[in-house]
């Protein structure tokens, strides 16, 4: 009976094994069977072949049960290749079925991770500009230098000769921009009083660019942004036409209710980046409007504020709105002269490029409060000058609380100083595209290791909102302060009429960190303190982080 | 590759080797005199036996031979097993190393008993 057993057991062994051994290991059973009589000594003897089985396994499954001659040498020297058969034997049908389930399930998970959607990264050829191998050729060949901008939206310095630009303003690495592409504006609507209406900006689509300078275009961009209190509006001529708005009927009536609605859904068919959500949300505000929703609605901003929270109900995108502005939207761009730009230039240049102080304070903890990310093409010097000045700093701080904002290929040159390899900068308002990533290392900087504090506040606001949130989310930055404004504005923005429009993301943008950004709610800081007190407070911390060994 | 399998040698592979060293014995001799020869500590059972016989037996240290063929003391036909040269050494090898160890055991005291 233990030989039956045995024989059973004898199947765990490799095939070669039984059929050299298989004889030679039940006679050894029988002959111990035979000579050692008496349960304890059965019992030994099962003991023995169970632990056996453990130790002798392993072994077994070692060998190679090659025929030990000299055949194989001898081909090898005729230079002839030789196989070997590992297993004579045809695969079991459980062992077939078993791996065929292994490797589907390997297949499902590769599967999985490629739907992940980090896997997402398009090509910036895919818009038909540039071949996908022209673009990885481009992103290969791109110079190391700190210089970014976000989202695809390169300034094109280059490309322009206006006759008053210094070459020094020209950054060295725009040379392999690409070509222009409609640039999203922040255009600050104002009222007659020429004050600003604070929180209704929307970023404006500036068509057919290519006509113009976009040196002007990106002068004017960054000049939009500049803080209203600064009350340099004699230097802008663009921000003269925005302020030419006249204030007209507030009510609504049925006609242009219709007229607004068709434009609107019009518009997200054409432009919303997902074909799908575009169509779901049309008919759900056609339904909406068939069921007289909106007859009773004449004020326009109760309707446009409806209208945004239907069409966010609808694609769950919460960058989808409607705008609606008491004061005559601007036609378009307005026009600009070199003397304009020639102003521009001179206003960030009185102002330093809103780089207010450069210290370093006690304690060799670098300060630097900026007030704005002005335009690089003509503040890169300035900016590069600020950080060299910080290099030796063992703490930098960067007071953001009155900064509002500015130039993403600003905001992406600083961040560039705080890593020592390129790091995916996160934009809300584009998709990836080859110049996501910041020009880390800057040479000869000693900052990308060093701890960064930021300083916000209820004013800290778009673009100082993107470098606090991406820095925190990049865990390099402790935020100390107040919840920012929340100013994200993504989307590009439509004109309906003199006082509609429709902000529509056109790319897909890809937040590495959370499902949303800081889009109405701000972002919000480690350490929550005044905004008047934060400076008072990163100190201290900076202080005690750096008495610790 | 038997050489990497084989080292360090297993004291299963050792003790076949001893065992064969006087004498070519068939798998179940080599059994019974391996636990005669460690004092009954080691019952090698059939899976490490063969096992360990195999592993030897590409390492080219025993060879299989011809046992004797008279049906009155062995009615079965068994496999003999002999040291080859390169067994011996190899048995020889490791004897050595382990009056090595043996040696340091004895001067620091672990172990009573003359230098070897």
């Amino acid at each position: 009976m233990s030989e039956k057993m045995y024989a059973r057991l004898l199947r765990l062994y490799p095939s070669a094994f039984r059929k050299e051994y298989q004889c030679e290991a039940l006679q050894l059973i029988r002959d111990r069977a035979r000579d050692e009589t008496g349960l304890f000594n059965k019992v030994r003897l099962w003991w023995d072949l169970v632990t056996d089985i453990l130790t002798g396994l392993p072994q077994a499954y070692g060998n190679s049960y090659a025929v030990p001659d000299a055949a194989p040498q001898s081909a090898n020297a005729q230079r002839v290749p030789s196989f070997k058969v590992l297993d004579r034997e045809p695969l079991r049908p459980g062992l077939i079925l078993v791996a065929g389930t292994l490797s589907l399930a390997a297949a499902a998970a590769f599967g999985f991770l490629l739907s992940r959607p980090i896997a997402y990264l398009p090509l910036p050829g895919s818009n038909g500009r540039m071949s996908p191998i022209e673009a990885v050729l481009q992103r290969l060949n791109r110079a190391m230098d700190p210089d970014s901008a976000m989202g695809g939206h390169r300034a094109v310095a280059t490309a322009v000769s206006t006759g008053t630009s210094d070459p020094q303003a020209r950054p060295s690495a725009m040379a392999t921009a690409s070509a222009p592409k409609p640039y999203a504006l922040a255009l600050r609507a104002e009222n007659k009083n020429g004050v600003g209406m604070g929180d209704r900006v929307v970023p404006i689509q500036m068509q057919n660019l290519h006509e113009q300078s976009a040196e002007r275009a990106m002068a004017q961009r960054a000049f939009e942004a500049q803080p209203q209190r600064e009350g340099q509006r004699e230097v802008g001529a663009s921000g003269n036409a925005l302020a030419n708005g006249v204030t007209d009927n507030e009510h609504l009536d049925s006609a242009e209710r219709q007229r607004v609605l068709d434009r609107a859904i019009a518009n997200v068919r054409q432009y919303y980046f997902d074909r799908d959500i575009a169509k779901n949300t049309a008919d759900k505000l056609l339904a909406h409007e068939k069921a007289g929703d909106y007859d009773a609605v004449t004020d326009g901003a109760v309707f446009a504020d409806l209208m945004t929270r239907q069409m966010r109900d609808a694609s769950g995108d919460m960058h989808l709105m409607m705008e609606y502005s008491r004061d005559k939207l601007p036609d378009g761009p307005p026009a600009q002269t070199p003397e304009d730009l020639a102003r521009f230039r001179a206003f960030l240049e009185q102002n330093n490029c809103f780089f207010r102080k450069v210290e370093i304070l006690p304690h060799q903890i670098g300060y630097l409060k900026l007030d704005l990310f002005s335009e690089p093409s003509i503040c890169r010097p300035t900016a590069v000058a600020a950080m060299a000045q910080l290099n030796n700093a063992k703490v930098v701080i960067f007071d953001l609380r009155d900064n509002r904002g500015g130039a993403p290929d600003m905001v992406s040159l600083i961040a560039s100083y705080l890593f020592d390899h390129p790091e995916y900068w996160y934009s809300p308002r584009s998709a990836p595209a080859e110049d996501s990533w910041t020009r880390s290392p800057v040479s000869g900087n000693n900052l990308a290791d060093k701890p960064v504090y930021v300083l916000t506040s209820g004013s800290t606001w778009s673009g100082a909102e993107q470098f606090s949130y991406d820095l925190k989310m990049l865990k390099r930055a402790t935020l100390v302060g107040e919840m920012t404004r929340g100013g994200a504005h993504a989307g590009v923005f439509h004109r309906i009429d003199d006082h509609f429009g429709i902000g529509i993301p056109e790319e897909k943008t890809i937040n590495p960190f959370a499902k949303a950004d800081w889009e109405g709610v701000g972002v919000e800081p480690d350490v929550k303190v005044k905004a008047a007190e934060a400076l008072e407070t990163a100190v201290k911390l900076a202080e005690a982080r750096l008495r610790k060994p | 590759m038997p050489k990497r399998k084989l080292d360090p040698l297993p004291s299963a592979a050792f003790q076949i080797l001893l065992s064969l060293a006087d004498d070519e014995l068939h798998g179940y001799a080599i059994m019974r005199q391996v636990e005669e020869q460690t004092g009954g500590r080691m019952r090698l059972g059939p899976g490490t036996l063969y096992s360990s016989i195999q592993a030897l037996l590409e390492g080219k240290f025993i060879e299989e031979v011809d046992g004797p063929v008279d049906p009155r003391l062995q009615p079965e036909r068994r496999r003999f097993y002999r040291l080859t040269s390169a067994g011996r050494r190899l048995a020889r090898a490791e004897a050595e190393k382990m009056a090595d160890v043996l040696r340091v055991a004895r001067a620091r005291k672990i172990l009573r008993g003359d230098y070897v």
